[in-house]
């Protein structure tokens, strides 16, 4: 194909790119499947330990231009200007320091600036797929199942949930969507939910309790595994039930428009107005409620910038738009943890990066190389780790800013730090996959 | 997102409700009232055996008491089974009507790429998709077109595909009982195939390997038959040729003997010494060679068994089904007739979870909901496609090559129960959508009354389920509403918002329902 606009087969799709992502992620709603051991582990009490750690991957779907989001400064921004005479970053604009100087960060994440300050906050350049891949589609595919070569089509974060017998649905759950992303699919139990309050069984006008005992008994005399399986649903919704009850109180009081509510402890108006105000208040309440989530996913879409990125006025334009919101409600989540915040970190995922020189249209078609952003617990911030391949015409790959080490070392890296269970088995849940150090985390 | 963004261009005329006499009672709900139809005397459900009951249940999208007297009058399950064997027999009113509601699914792919909303006509072909399988009387036909296009599959939002994705499923209609050495021909050559696995920018020059290699791993032989990294690049070399100008106004399927591979190819015993600039014959011939191919029929078997059978098919079942395959000439009927012959399939009633997508077919069609030609995007048969895909099963919106999967323990997650609970209770209180849909009274489930709750919830299991509940479904329902198996239940309980919502909505939460 010679055509851009024809190769990545998204003519114009500003309206419906969003959704188009969102089902293009979809691994089937709530398709995960009973739990890898069987039944037995569930006959026994659950106890989620307390206070345990919690990695939320937030999915910049549509490629998010890393270019953009953290800019080299100096001779480098020189050279990204010659490409993107318009449309790049101005350098003066640029906030944030980094070690030798070398980038800084767009002027809308000014926001998360305290957090950079005090190391909390930092980026990975130059991370990618191990080969290029341009489709939305397949590169989403390729990213979350991260074992390339394998048929299996489990992802990673459902190998990872799956080492551990003591998980149950609610360790691994994705928030915003009851379609599980295909990080999340494989064989161990994974939850999907639009919002917590939906993490219950439909009412039939009886009292939960008798609810969920006519269930039981409807479904006493089925060993298969779908009967196993609603017996820990019900076991589930159970352990969640007070947080579900809370949640579904009305969200703000006394109108919509006021201030939270007190009894509710999903607080959404703490949260600017936007995609990520519903999901990012709902995950904080599920995390502050200590029952034992490890993983929680999280789309952010809308990145997919071939035209309209942004002008000589950084403070406008699609990416700012973007960024603005992305910086303003994470600061919101932190905030909003409180005390939590200890045990949370954050991680972006972008299927790729952009490409280097822009198109006619004010953006950037699809390309390669791309920024990992990292906050909160463990992080080693303050700083832009990784290894700059350089901008110069004969340094990228095929127009792209290249790849220099692999996104996977990375999130090993924060599974390491966050998860000091998992260490020794990294072949479970990277099969084949020998990391690099980034030196991301603390 | 509106929801009104993916209804169709052309509205259709709006359906005039049958006169006939108003329903017994109001309808207690205080949400908007769902036309309902005239109930005056339920008909007598007929019951099938457990055998035919079977037959039925595996190979169409759920019983309904229309289906039970069709099984009935075909002289039972396995007669019935052979009849829909042939679906161009069987008048199909309902599918025919339904054929006409989304005008933009009789697009060209060139009119579909021009039309700037070629996801839009996706959705279409969802609902026309699901809309057939909930009301066509060709129900094998579409649980056949099922099976095939997740095997062969090609996502409904690939962006690179989806302008010859209806192309696509046409092809798949046509071939889905013939013979799948017909059907792998036509589905790898296919334009859709061939974009949404790159065959259609593959060159001699730079041959992309995707179609080549999903051919052998996903579409044939399987990943353990033995192939190598070189019958990859072979096979992908073989495909060459099979192009699509998507960056020109025609947007024309061709064959370009310039950019096609020449020179001996050899897979896995084929060997082609593909001469021709033309490939298309030595092609021809690899594929009618793969499909023939042990390993193919071996799986293609299994899988069918998977499917139709249960997770874990013994050896013997397999390769009895993979021989009537081999020996039949890769006949579809003939491989499908030797599997539901063999005496495994009658011992598997009930060993399969519904997907989602099942599911909901299979809840509409309990319900008797009789969903009528949409005006917007409220009605029914449009506004389905949020209440279906929410449950996680949209019709080929899996996004990767491999198609849905087909074994219980993928559908069995907990997201998807408590989904599919609050599914059927929107469908069995009447709560939405509602809008150019039938429904049937809520009354109509009942006996006369006032009669023992026991009996009450036998009388709507028989109707709804197509069978009696069990003693522990029938406890379980009396717990819901508050009720002793024993108590007499009057018409003013009856008449209870919840009552008639509780039983249904349990029953549809029932074992016998979440798997057929």
């Amino acid at each position: 194909m010679t055509n851009d606009t024809a190769a990545c087969g998204c003519p114009e799709f500003s309206l419906n790119r969003r959704r188009f992502l969102a089902i293009a992620a979809a691994g089937g709603a709530g398709l995960a499947g009973a739990s890898l051991f069987g039944d037995a582990f569930r006959q026994v009490t659950y106890g989620a330990p307390a206070g345990g750690n919690v990695l939320v991957v937030l999915s910049l779907r549509g490629g998010a231009d890393g270019l953009s989001m953290v800019v080299p400064r100096g001779a480098q921004h020189d050279l990204l200007g010659g490409y993107r005479n318009g449309i790049v970053v101005p350098e003066g604009s640029l906030v944030g320091t980094s070690t030798g100087n070398a980038f800084g960060l767009h002027p809308a994440l000014a926001p998360l600036l305290p957090m950079w300050q005090a190391g909390t906050f930092g980026a990975v350049h130059a991370v990618g797929l191990p080969a290029p891949n341009r489709s939305h589609f397949d590169a989403m595919e390729v990213i979350e199942d991260a074992d390339p070569g394998s048929s299996a089509r489990v992802g990673w974060i459902n190998r990872m949930i799956g080492l551990d017998p003591a998980a149950t649905p609610e360790t691994s759950m994705q928030l915003g969507s009851t379609l599980l992303p295909t990080s999340q699919v494989g064989p161990a139990a994974a939850l999907g939910a639009d919002q917590v309050a939906d993490l219950q069984i439909a009412g039939l006008g009886s009292s939960a309790a008798k609810r969920r005992a006519s269930l039981r008994t409807m479904w006493s005399g089925d060993k298969s595994a779908l009967g196993n399986q609603v017996r820990s649903t019900i076991d589930a919704t159970l352990r969640l039930d007070d947080l579900v009850q809370a949640a579904a109180l009305p969200t703000q009081d006394p109108d919509p428009g006021g201030p939270d509510n007190p009894l509710n402890p999903v607080n959404v108006s703490s949260y600017p107005k936007g995609q990520l105000q519903g999901v990012l208040a709902n995950t904080s309440a599920l995390i502050r409620a200590d029952l034992g989530v490890k993983v929680i996913t999280i789309d952010y879409g809308d990145w997919d910038m071939h035209t309209g990125l942004g002008s000589t006025d950084p403070s406008t334009g699609w990416m700012f738009d973007q960024l603005d919101h992305l910086a303003k409600s994470l600061t919101a989540f932190f905030s909003d943890l409180g005390a939590d915040a200890s045990r949370v970190t954050v991680a972006t995922l972008s299927e790729f990066g952009r490409r280097v020189e822009q198109n006619g249209d004010h953006g950037v078609d699809h390309g390669y190389g791309n920024a990992m952003l990292l906050l909160g617990a463990g992080v080693n911030g303050g700083d832009v780790h990784g290894v700059w391949p350089g901008l110069a015409r004969a340094e990228l790959t095929d127009g792209d800013l290249a790849v220099t080490r692999d996104y996977r070392s990375v999130l090993w890296e924060v599974l390491l730090n966050r998860f000091p269970e998992v260490s020794g088995k990294r072949a479970r849940i990277f099969p084949g996959f020998v990391p690099e150090t980034i030196g991301a985390m603390a | 997102m509106s929801e009104t963004t993916l209804r169709p261009r052309s509205k259709g005329k709006p359906v005039p409700e049958p006169a006939g006499e108003p329903t017994a009672r109001p309808s207690r709900a205080s949400a908007e009232k769902p036309s309902t139809a005239p109930v005056t005397v339920a008909p007598k459900p007929v019951l099938l055996g457990a055998g035919s009951r079977h037959f039925a249940r595996r190979f169409s999208g759920g019983l309904t008491p229309g289906l039970a007297t069709s099984v009935s009058k075909a002289g039972g399950g396995r007669a019935w089974f052979e009849k829909q064997l042939c679906p161009g027999r069987i008048s199909d009113p309902s599918g025919k009507a339904i054929d006409t509601w989304y005008p933009r699914l009789k697009q060209t792919p060139q009119q579909i790429f021009n039309g700037e909303v070629p996801w839009e006509v996706m959705g279409d072909l969802s609902r026309w998709t699901m809309a057939r399988r909930i009301h066509s009387s060709r129900q094998l036909q579409e649980v056949m077109v099922d099976f095939w296009s997740n095997l062969l599959h090609v996502p409904l939002m690939d962006d690179t595909a989806y302008f010859y994705r209806v192309s696509y499923d046409r092809m798949i209609r046509t071939h889905a009982l013939s013979s799948f050495e017909q059907l792998l021909l036509h589905a790898t050559t296919h334009p859709a195939m061939g974009l949404s696995l790159d065959n259609a920018i593959s060159t001699k020059d730079s041959p992309n390997e995707n179609l080549g290699r999903e051919l052998l791993e996903l579409h044939t032989v399987g990943v353990d038959a033995g192939y190598t990294e070189k019958d990859v690049k072979q096979s992908a070399r073989m495909l060459t040729g099979y192009r699509v100008d998507v960056w020109w106004p025609e947007f024309r399927a061709f064959y370009d003997p310039t950019v096609h591979s020449r020179g001996r190819v050899t897979v896995m015993g084929f060997t082609s010494a593909n001469l021709a600039a033309d490939g298309r014959a030595a092609t021809k011939a690899y594929l009618k060679y793969l499909a023939h191919h042990p390993a193919t029929a071996q799986r293609l078997a299994r899988r069918l068994c998977v499917k139709f059978v249960s997770d874990h098919p013994s050896p013997g079942l397999v390769s009895t089904v993979a021989r009537a395959y081999r020996t039949h000439n890769t006949s579809i009927k003939a491989t499908l007739r030797a599997m539901v012959d063999h005496p495994e399939f009658a011992k598997s009633a009930g060993k399969k979870v519904r997907t989602p997508a099942e599911d909901y077919v299979a809840t509409v069609r309990a319900l008797g909901i009789k969903v009528l030609r949409p005006v917007d995007g409220n009605s029914f048969a449009n506004a389905m496609y949020w209440q279906y895909r929410e449950l996680g099963q949209a019709p080929y919106e899996w996004p990767a090559p491999d198609g849905f999967p087909q074994d219980n323990q993928s559908w069995s997650g907990a997201g998807r129960i408590l989904t599919s609970f609050a599914t059927h209770r929107n469908l069995a209180a009447q709560w939405w959508p509602t809008h150019e849909a039938r429904f049937r009274s809520q009354d109509s489930w009942l006996p006369t009354l006032p009669a023992s709750v026991d009996s009450v919830i036998d009388h709507v299991g028989r109707q709804l389920l197509g069978q009696p509940p069990g003693p522990s479904v029938k406890r379980g329902v009396a717990q819901v509403i508050g009720r002793t198996l024993n108590h007499r239940l009057t018409q003013s309980e009856a008449d209870q918002y919840w009552t008639v919502i509780g039983i249904v909505s349990s029953l549809l939460d029932s074992p016998s329902h979440l798997s057929r």
